[in-house]
């Protein structure tokens, strides 16, 4: 197209662009950039992630690694605490996974259910959490949760204690699921407003009661969504620490609340224990952007048409 | 099933500030089948939406015989419903949808299993119970539905315009399957329709509404010989009725410059109407063909007699030439008259 | 969802229940950064200004405010900026251009864009040390922007898409070329699509915590997510003023929510069409 455009208007064929890129060049022009930071920040540490496993680099021997081989996948295997963090992760996993996609669930049955204008307003109250910079909404987990008399919840509950020290799992579930939850609602949100009016009809006629037409009819149509949600947020899970490092940077005390993400982050990037080991780190992040890369690819073809439909703009927690 | 008779009592209805129903009183006789009929928008889906429950009246009462309804919950009033879109759950095969409402009331699955082969069978379509909504036909999902309707052996059938998604040829089929059953079910029925043949063919009395009222409710033999006003007039019967405007004087109905002669004691101005039907070739009003179209087993002619235009109904083999002039007879019995409001006079 | 009747009561019930604690947080930051100190949600004493001392002066051997603020000012204006050209001229190219390999392209784009990104962050902090731009505004201005990259390519494909094909046609045969077309007719035309993105860039950018925390050290780039952080590490934190610092960075995010509610829930629900 470009040639016959440029026999049409020499004056066009000037422009220097233009000129240089011919007839294969023009998405090359407009994909570069994107190309180029999507190798550098992207593909690049995806394959410097599994070489830094490899080697034994640390802050030490940071200009010179050495290749070690599998040493460090050994030494995670042979790690006295992989049992208390894998089991962490599951529970972190598990937990918050159950809490996002049922409270997400409920607020959008709850949410239609009322007029438009309501709903909207309920639904963007869930929103303020997700767009809250992290920090500040760790702030005010932390504040609520003090011992009384200045923390809510030693107020309300008339037993004063820094609650994230004492029941660290609740709150970090809590607080994680209060941010996740809103996926879920908007996703199921939408896929609620799409079904048919006349279907609620027809059941009413039939004689379902609002919690029969729940049952029966609006939740097996989100079978789809359902599933999207939970595989999308299972991953997404898996890999995301930012909110446990801040409300309780994996404790209180040695790895009560620590995750596989988090581990692997502080091992590399804190001087945890002594020796900043950084391949040690590599390697379990490894393990993490191996099973992304599968699953990505895997749900993707699952709900490759369905996420056309659903469509999600939100990078989840 | 035994039909029940449906009272419907200073029955209105109003969104906001648009009135969708002005009241109405109308009385439904046990198992007779009553089409309403109207344009969009003249209040009828509105009426048997509330019939069903699903929307609740302004004011007014509905009655099932003895029992006052207008406030209970759809669940309660024992209604079967056919959908124009049929409202089948897409995740459920045909046998469960038809099972639903005997599911939600707990019938023991035996009885469950038994009644809905027996509603499918009679609605021929036992044949493809197993499958989804999306994998049969729309006469097939029409007939689902109609079986999920009657399948909990209603009270009051209600349908909603259940033959418009069809296509024309399944249309007059299903037109007469739906009556049929409906006698034979004795089951009283309420159906809803734009189409004044498929409202003319299958009802035993027929509603016609506009803009929110009632305009006539009778035998369609009684809408289509003595329609109540011009809106009756123009709407019952296909092609439509010629309605002429003009004044009526002595002996005659003078509109635009034309005389036509006819037996009144009416005076002042007015409408005139005759069907194409009523009208023949061969006449003395003097005329000039416009337009012929060809219908098969009849033609339809339009015709300028001095400037009043008219549309006649002729046999096929006796079709005129465009432009060729005609005369124009009726029968002087089979006028309709209505004053400038459109009331009969 | 009709369900009939509708039960407001109930169900009006069932939410302010669940949505209290939302309500409660932001009223406990509201009131926190103006009290002196408050118990539960009740202020104790009168409002002070002494919380926001941190806008006059450095506080505790920390920069002066105005440095973490005009860092990520700038870090999320340049993400943003960056992100919206970027993206949607990698869309438009995906959307109405054929090129080999751009199926191959398109199923890349949608598979990093459901791929945790934050699990390359070890290997990030490696590059941008061996780079040179470990500790540089530019090296986080470059990865945030890479990062949201799939999401944003993803989100204006969709606008380019709808776009019918009759103006880029009737303007390539005017003679322009395929640049200008972009960017004078396609670009202009999903303005709400970069208006979204744009959005949802800026938000994301002035919240983002592990990468400056990660990437940048000298407090002179500190941005206002490390900044605030270091008030709550502190043994015996000041939660007074840290609730007000909190309050001021989350100002903007506040004054965007309680003005474009409905903008918001579009953006984030899917419901924004071209």
């Amino acid at each position: 197209m470009a040639r016959s455009v440029a026999a049409a208007a020499p004056e066009q064929r000037a422009a220097g662009v233009g000129r240089l890129v011919g007839r294969y060049g023009w998405p090359a022009v407009f994909l570069l950039p994107a190309t180029v930071l999507i190798f550098l920040f992207f593909l690049v540490p995806v394959v410097t992630t599994l070489y830094l496993s490899l080697t034994n680099i640390s802050v030490i021997t940071f200009r010179h690694p050495q290749w070690i081989g599998l040493a460090n996948y050994r030494a995670l295997l042979g790690d006295p605490f992989l049992p208390k963090i894998l089991g962490n992760t599951a529970r972190y996993v598990v937990f918050t996974l159950a809490f996002n996609v049922g409270m997400g669930l409920l607020l959008a049955l709850l949410s239609t259910s009322v007029r438009q204008r309501y709903g909207d307003q309920i639904r963007a109250l869930w929103l303020l959490p997700r767009i809250m910079p992290p920090v500040v909404y760790v702030l005010i987990w932390q504040g609520l949760t003090r011992e009384a008399p200045f923390g809510l919840v030693s107020d309300l509950t008339g037993l004063s204690r820094n609650w994230i020290g004492a029941q660290p799992w609740t709150v970090l579930i809590l607080a994680n699921g209060l941010v996740g939850a809103s996926f879920g609602m908007l996703i199921f949100t939408s896929a609620i407003r799409s079904i048919p009016n006349d279907l609620f009809y027809a059941a009413a006629v039939d004689g379902a009661t609002a919690n029969q037409t729940v049952r029966r009819v609006v939740l097996p149509m989100l079978k789809w969504p359902i599933m999207f949600v939970t595989a999308y947020q299972t991953l997404s899970l898996l890999t995301s620490f930012e909110y446990i490092l801040l409300l309780t940077d994996g404790g209180p005390g040695f790895y009560t609340t620590t995750v596989w993400s988090l581990h692997a982050y502080k091992l590399a990037l804190s001087n945890y224990s002594g020796n900043v080991q950084f391949g040690l780190g590599a390697a379990m992040a490894a393990f993490l952007v191996l099973i992304g890369i599968v699953v990505s690819i895997f749900y993707l073809r699952i709900f490759n048409y369905r996420a056309l439909v659903a469509e999600p703009k939100v990078e989840v927690n | 099933m035994k039909g029940i008779p449906v009272r419907l009592q200073g029955l209105s209805k109003s969104f906001g500030k648009v009135v969708a129903l002005k009241a109405l009183d109308l009385d439904v006789r046990a198992g007779e089948l009553v089409a309403f009929l109207g344009p969009s928008g003249c209040g009828k889906t509105t009426t048997l939406l509330m019939v069903a429950g699903i929307y609740v009246p302004t004011e007014g009462e509905i009655w099932f015989d003895d029992r006052r309804v207008d406030h209970l919950h759809p669940r309660d009033r024992d209604v079967g419903m056919v959908f124009q879109s049929y409202a089948l759950y897409p995740h459920l095969t045909l046998f469960d949808n038809i099972a639903f409402p005997l599911r939600l009331k707990k019938t023991a699955e035996r009885e469950t299993r038994q009644t809905v082969r027996q509603t499918a069978e009679l609605l021929g379509i036992a044949h493809v119970l197993d499958r989804r909504p999306a994998s049969v036909s729309g006469g097939q999902q029409q007939r689902a539905a109609l079986a999920r309707a009657l399948v909990k052996e209603p009270q009051v059938l209600l349908l909603d315009e259940p033959l418009s998604n069809l296509d024309a040829q399944i249309r007059i089929q299903a037109r007469a399957e739906i009556r049929r059953l409906q006698q034979e079910l004795g089951v009283t029925s309420i159906l809803v329709t734009h189409d004044q043949a498929e409202a003319l063919a299958m009802a035993d009395r027929v509603a016609a509404f506009s803009v929110g009222e009632l305009q006539q409710f009778a035998s369609p033999d009684e809408l289509y010989a003595r329609p109540a006003n011009a809106f009756v007039a123009g709407f019952v019967g296909h092609p439509p009725m010629n309605l002429l405007k003009g004044t009526f004087e002595d002996g005659h109905f003078a509109a635009n410059g034309v005389r036509l002669p006819l037996r009144t004691t009416a005076k002042g101005a007015g409408i005139l109407g005759v069907r194409p039907e009523d009208m023949r070739l061969g006449g003395e009003l003097p005329a000039q063909v416009l337009v012929v179209e060809p219908l098969g087993r009849e033609a339809l002619v339009t015709l300028d007699a001095g400037g009043v235009g008219v549309k006649v109904l002729i046999a096929e083999d006796r079709r005129p030439a465009v432009g060729s002039n005609v005369g124009v007879g009726y029968d002087p019995d089979r006028l309709h008259l209505f004053n400038a409001e459109g009331q009969r006079l | 969802m009709p369900l009939l009747p509708p039960r407001w009561r109930l169900v009006a019930l069932g939410v302010a229940v669940l949505s209290l604690p939302i309500a409660a947080g932001l009223i406990w930051l509201l009131l926190s950064g103006v009290f002196d100190k408050i118990h539960g949600l009740l202020p104790v004493g009168r409002p002070t200004l002494e919380n926001w001392r941190f806008l006059s002066q450095g506080v505790g051997g920390r920069p002066p405010i105005y440095v973490p603020l005009l860092n990520t000012a700038l870090f999320a204006v340049l993400v943003a900026a960056l992100e919206v050209i970027i993206a949607s001229m990698a869309a438009y190219a995906i959307s109405r251009m054929s090129f080999p390999g751009r199926a191959v392209y398109l199923g890349l784009v949608l598979v990093l864009h459901a791929f945790p990104a934050v699990s390359l962050i070890i290997a990030i902090f490696y590059m941008l040390r061996l780079l040179g731009l470990f500790d540089t505004l530019i090296g986080v201005i470059l990865v945030k922007a890479s990062l949201e990259l799939p999401l944003g390519i993803w989100l204006m494909k969709g606008f380019f898409d709808y776009l019918s094909w009759d103006m880029e046609m009737a303007a390539l045969v005017d003679g322009m070329s395929r640049w200008t077309v972009f960017w004078k007719v396609a670009f202009p035309l999903v303005r709400p699509g970069l208006l979204a993105l744009g959005t949802f860039a800026l938000l994301s950018a002035w919240g983002e915590f592990i990468l400056p925390f990660t990437l940048i050290v000298s407090s002179q780039r500190a941005m206002m997510a490390t900044y605030l952080q270091s008030f709550l590490t502190e043994a015996f934190a000041d939660y007074g003023m840290a609730a007000a610092v909190g309050l001021f960075y989350a100002l903007p995010v506040l004054l965007l929510f309680v003005l474009g509610q409905r903008y918001l829930l579009n953006i984030y629900g899917g419901g924004v069409k071209g």
